[in-house]
């Protein structure tokens, strides 16, 4: 076992740095559009210590998780399951969580949106990206927003449109978009006005 | 489990403890409900709920969030009816300065987490910090429908009828809105939501509040959230309006007229005082007043 050559380090201090993650989630979740620094995490492979500290934190033999090809690797899946233990599943219906990255927003269709019942069984999307600015400002309004923020995450036009297809409230999709070590959430209950053109 | 190499110890605080009582797996579960009920205001997400130490109806649920919750760093403020120094209230904070070696405190402004049972603290929140609500009965509409089946159902058809006829039925018998506690709201326009049975008074609170408010119920197991700055409306008429209790008298201890007072009798021919159920805010008042 110790010379698994698949097996890498995870959080150093597991609970510690679980609860951490864990309450930036939750605040990034409850206050839609702001970024939030996470506790020093190794990468893993491809995965940014970001995206690789809420699979840590969140995961466990409960949460079937989808991942996208390019994460889809023997090295992340080896860590995955030795770290988190949960299955990794091939189909997206499966998923209770899903890793992405910014080339897979083209089509979010297949992930669990919950029922009108239970809106809470639904997929919750971690989508890994170069940055959490720099893109077309959206306006972002609903619960955690006081009036209106301006959020400028680098993502393609149709990922607005995707959402919009694969939710109708209070069915959805959660979305983590990470990037480095620090992530942002967009809720489902976030309401996303239409991308505003600049003058110039 | 998440360490490859080292075996850390089961707590920090050098005790037989995990760090806040429940282990690991438990608190992710709780985790991950708490964010679907973060993602979906109003909405109650059923968990599965421990057997925690002390009897349902003290605050297990309550107890549950704040465990899942807590971080090292964290300062727990608990109160009781606004109290700190109830039964309740005392245990609960000694429970997680035992279990999870936080500090703790009572002065409302320098906690970061506040669990409560049935009020809201006068002294206005802040952004940094969340309040953990212990509640009862999640279900608003379990009075009038008990069948969890159909509650369900009523909820996802925003079949909300029934909660105005028995708001209608207080005008009709009392000549106005009666309910005095646990008065039901409207989250962010769609879900209608208990607030767990803290006064109508504090009702106003709710509304585009900048800390984030988590609801735990134990017996129940359903946890259930309101972001910050969300709109919470308490449900009334046009012609009855919504409003809260109001006194003539003030706080006998501070002369506060603007906090909750609870009645106190205080002697065999009936004789009755009011002072502040907010123990933290009145004593602040005192000492700022001079008396």
């Amino acid at each position: 076992m110790s010379d698994a050559p698949y097996l890498q380090p995870a959080f150093e201090r597991p609970a510690e740095a679980a609860q951490q993650t864990f309450r930036a989630a939750l605040r990034a979740l409850a206050e839609p559009g702001l970024a939030r620094p996470l506790p020093p995490t190794p990468t893993l492979e491809r995965l940014a210590p970001a995206t690789y500290a809420l699979c840590l934190s969140l995961l466990d033999a409960d949460t079937p998780v989808w991942l996208a090809p390019a994460f889809d690797t023997p090295v992340v899946r080896a860590n995955l399951s030795f770290h988190c233990g949960c299955p990794v599943v091939e189909r997206r219906e499966q998923a209770a969580f899903a890793v992405l990255d910014a080339g897979d927003l083209a089509d979010l269709s297949g992930f669990p949106l919950g029922s009108e019942r239970y809106p809470d069984q639904s997929c919750t999307l971690l989508v890994q990206l170069e940055r959490l600015d720099g893109g077309e400002p959206v306006a972002w309004q609903g619960p955690g927003i006081a009036g209106q923020r301006q959020v400028d995450l680098p993502l393609p036009g149709h990922f607005w449109k995707q959402r919009d297809l694969n939710g109708d409230f209070p069915r959805g999709l959660d979305v983590f978009f990470t990037a480095g070590q620090a992530l942002l959430g967009l809720p489902r209950s976030t309401r996303c006005l239409a991308p505003i053109r600049e003058a110039s | 489990m998440n360490a490859l190499h080292s075996q850390a110890p089961a707590s920090e605080t050098g005790d037989e403890y995990a760090f806040a009582y429940l282990d690991e797996q438990t608190k992710r579960m709780i985790r991950r409900g708490l964010l679907k009920a973060v993602a979906i205001p109003g909405y109650q997400v059923p968990f599965g709920g421990r057997e925690m130490p002390l009897p349902y109806g003290w605050g297990t649920g309550g107890m549950q969030v704040t465990a899942a919750i807590l971080g090292g760093d964290d300062v727990l403020k608990v109160i009781d009816q606004g109290a700190d120094d109830t039964t309740n209230a005392v245990s609960i904070r000694r429970f997680f300065s035992r279990t999870a070696g936080v500090a703790t405190t009572t002065r409302t402004p320098e906690a970061t987490v506040i669990q409560t049972r049935h009020r809201v603290p006068e002294t206005p929140l802040s952004n940094d910090q969340i309040l953990v609500f212990q509640v009862p009965i999640p279900e608003p509409l379990r009075f009038i429908e008990p069948a969890e089946t159909e509650t369900r159902t009523m909820h996802a058809l925003r079949d909300y009828g029934v909660m105005h006829v028995k708001l209608y039925e207080d005008i009709a018998t009392f000549g106005h809105i009666a309910t005095a506690y646990a008065y039901p709201v409207t989250v962010d326009d769609r879900y209608v939501m208990d607030p767990s049975p803290i006064p109508k008074f504090d009702n106003p609170k709710l509304d585009m509040n900048p800390a984030l408010m988590l609801f735990g119920a134990g017996r129940e197991k359903r946890l259930y959230a309101v972001p910050p700055y969300t709109r919470v409306v308490s449900l009334d008429f046009e012609d009855h309006p919504f409003a809260v209790q109001r006194w003539d008298e003030c706080c006998a201890v501070c002369g506060s007229r603007d906090s909750f007072l609870d009645e106190l009798i205080i002697d065999d021919a009936g004789g009755k005082r009011f002072v502040c159920s907010d123990t933290d805010y009145c004593r602040q008042r005192q000492q700022e007043t001079g008396q």
